[in-house]
């Protein structure tokens, strides 16, 4: 059964249209990543997700309830910098978050001290929170996020402002969480959903570029492919400008002495490029065989 | 209703922590207690800055208790209007700018709550500052000056904070849409506007909520005080307040 639904949800500012008809569903227990380059529509999708944004028209239903139900008390959300009260302790705030997703006072302590702990803040939680770090401020994000123990979990660029170590421990827990709950997550960084998701929701200029398991996407994307470094030499470059016109080429790519080509068959490509630069005297300087990644993929949507 | 609740007491703890109420009913107080002490020293005042013509203070006579008291509410009308203003613009607004707010709306929380919860605790600050600022002019008004009525004190004083309620409420509604500075000038420029409006053209006027600083004076002076227009437009503009920050708290026209 899919958790939540979505048909036709756009988002238009006057005659800007930032998100273009969007429909795509999210199965119960799955880790989603809604990918895309800066000024995708991915924020406004999840803000609209998380109910901060009335959409221009389309309909989103959780749970198989009628478009338009109340279901902010399923949802944990967590903004790209969550912003706090820097008078409030982190034992507090999570209390307050608590409280105002309907749990009585007792559970509610019980609860944020579970949060806290999971989090990794249980000794700061009764430090102010003005005096915390970016990091740490992320992960009480997370904690007032699950407190309430939500069935969809909303993360916008969950990791992009943090530094490695802290990005580490954020994408430790999500992949932690994502074993108890649905985990919706905005980023930029491919790698950071192959790492933990199941599904990846591709999106460019508004619309969806592509979706689906990642495991399908990767099989469906994955081609042959030879990289080839030359020296800057002018036989060199028109070696590589005529290699592009070789029967097994499917595809190519030339950046100066630089060139990728998409072949249908990197045996004997291999052994015919080698052959031939081994004849012409071609200064080589590197040789690559391999397939081609979702990385490619990513950028051939975005368009770099 | 308990989500108002929380929201409440989230906003009493950070004025607590924030020390404004403290620093704003101290503000209230001095106000006060300094319209009784300057009229009962003011000869002696004026002797101490030095060359006074002989026979200007042979006329001077001490306004009664009431006229005092009536004079030291009045001083709220300014000054204490400015503190409120300025106390009460950040609500909404510093909320609103600096994302805390968009973590409380992604709860089952309805938008009527966060305003009233903000406004219940603007009004107990008000009637703490107002009820201590009060109770300190009628102290010094007393032992200086002369009798007052206590009851007449109370009811000049909730007829006043009623009027200083709008500045209160007004400041919370352009602070759901505007930046902090401007709301409380915005707040502060209709009161002001409603208050010259009474005293160049009263017979036009005299129904806005302005008169009820009239009303408040006239309650201590000649014990009497009602006349129901200025108490409804109050009240009115109070509700249009709360209901037009709570609609567009609603919109969540959040600065990017």
């Amino acid at each position: 059964m899919s958790l939540l639904q979505v048909t036709n949800l756009r988002k238009s500012y006057g005659a800007h249209i930032s998100v273009h008809d969007i429909s795509f569903e999210i199965e119960k227990g799955r880790c989603v990543a809604l990918l895309g380059p800066n000024g995708a529509g991915k924020t406004t999708t999840l803000r609209m997700l998380a109910g901060l944004l009335e959409p221009t028209s389309g309909m989103i239903s959780f749970e198989g309830s009628r478009p338009g139900a109340e279901y902010r008390k399923g949802l944990g959300y967590v903004p790209q910098s969550p912003a706090f009260y820097g008078w409030m302790t982190g034992q507090e705030y999570v209390v307050f978050a608590a409280k105002l997703s309907g749990m009585g006072a007792k559970e509610a302590t019980s609860s944020a001290l579970e949060s806290l702990k999971r989090v990794g803040l249980k000794d700061d939680a009764r430090r102010r929170i003005g005096g915390y770090s970016g990091g740490m401020k992320q992960r009480l994000g997370l904690a007032q996020a699950l407190v309430h123990r939500p069935r969809l979990l909303l993360l916008d660029e969950p990791v992009s402002a943090l530094d490695p170590i802290g990005r580490r421990e954020v994408m430790e827990l999500l992949r932690e969480i994502r074993e108890e709950t649905t985990v919706v997550f905005s980023t930029h960084v491919l790698h950071d959903a192959e790492e933990i998701c199941d599904d990846i929701i591709l999106m460019n200029h508004g619309l969806i570029a592509e979706q689906g398991a990642l495991s399908q996407l990767r099989s469906q994307y994955s081609l042959p492919v030879i990289r080839l470094r030359t020296e800057k030499h002018k036989e060199a470059i028109q070696w590589l400008e005529s290699l592009a016109s070789k029967p097994f080429v499917l595809e190519s790519q030339l950046l100066g002495d630089h060139a990728v080509f998409n072949v249908n068959d990197v045996e004997k490509a291999r052994q015919m490029i080698l052959q031939e630069a081994a004849q012409l005297e071609i200064p080589l300087l590197q040789f690559e065989a391999g397939s081609s990644t979702l990385e490619d993929l990513f950028m051939k949507v975005v368009g770099v | 209703m308990s989500s108002t609740w929380v929201l409440y007491r989230k906003e009493m703890l950070e004025m607590a922590r924030s020390y404004k109420l403290i620093w704003i009913p101290v503000v209230f107080i001095i106000l006060g207690i300094m319209q009784p002490l300057t009229t009962y020293y003011l000869p002696e005042i004026l002797k101490a800055s030095g060359d006074v013509p002989p026979g200007l203070l042979e006329g001077y006579e001490i306004p009664s208790a009431a006229v005092v008291m009536a004079q030291a509410l009045g001083q709220y009308g300014t000054i204490g209007m400015l503190v409120l203003a300025l106390g009460s613009m950040n609500t909404l607004a510093g909320e609103r700018y600096s994302g805390t707010l968009e973590l409380i709306l992604v709860r089952p929380v309805s938008p009527v709550a966060i305003v009233l919860a903000k406004w219940f605790a603007q009004l107990t600050l008000l009637v703490v500052a107002l009820g201590l600022g009060a109770a300190g002019a009628a102290y010094y008004t007393e032992q200086l000056i002369g009798s007052l009525s206590w009851g007449d004190v109370i009811a000049a004083s909730g007829v006043y904070g009623l009027w200083l309620l709008c500045v209160v409420s007004a400041t919370l509604l352009f602070s759901a849409f505007l930046r902090p500075p401007v709301a409380a000038f915005l707040a502060l420029a209709l009161m002001a506007g409603l208050s010259l409006g009474l005293s160049i053209l009263p017979a036009w006027f005299d129904w806005t909520p302005a008169a009820l600083s009239g009303l408040s004076a006239g309650i201590l002076i000649d014990g009497e005080g009602f006349r129901a227009a200025p108490y409804l437009s109050d009240s009115i503009l109070i509700i249009i307040c709360l209901a037009g920050a709570s609609f567009l708290t609603r919109k969540n026209n959040f600065p990017d």
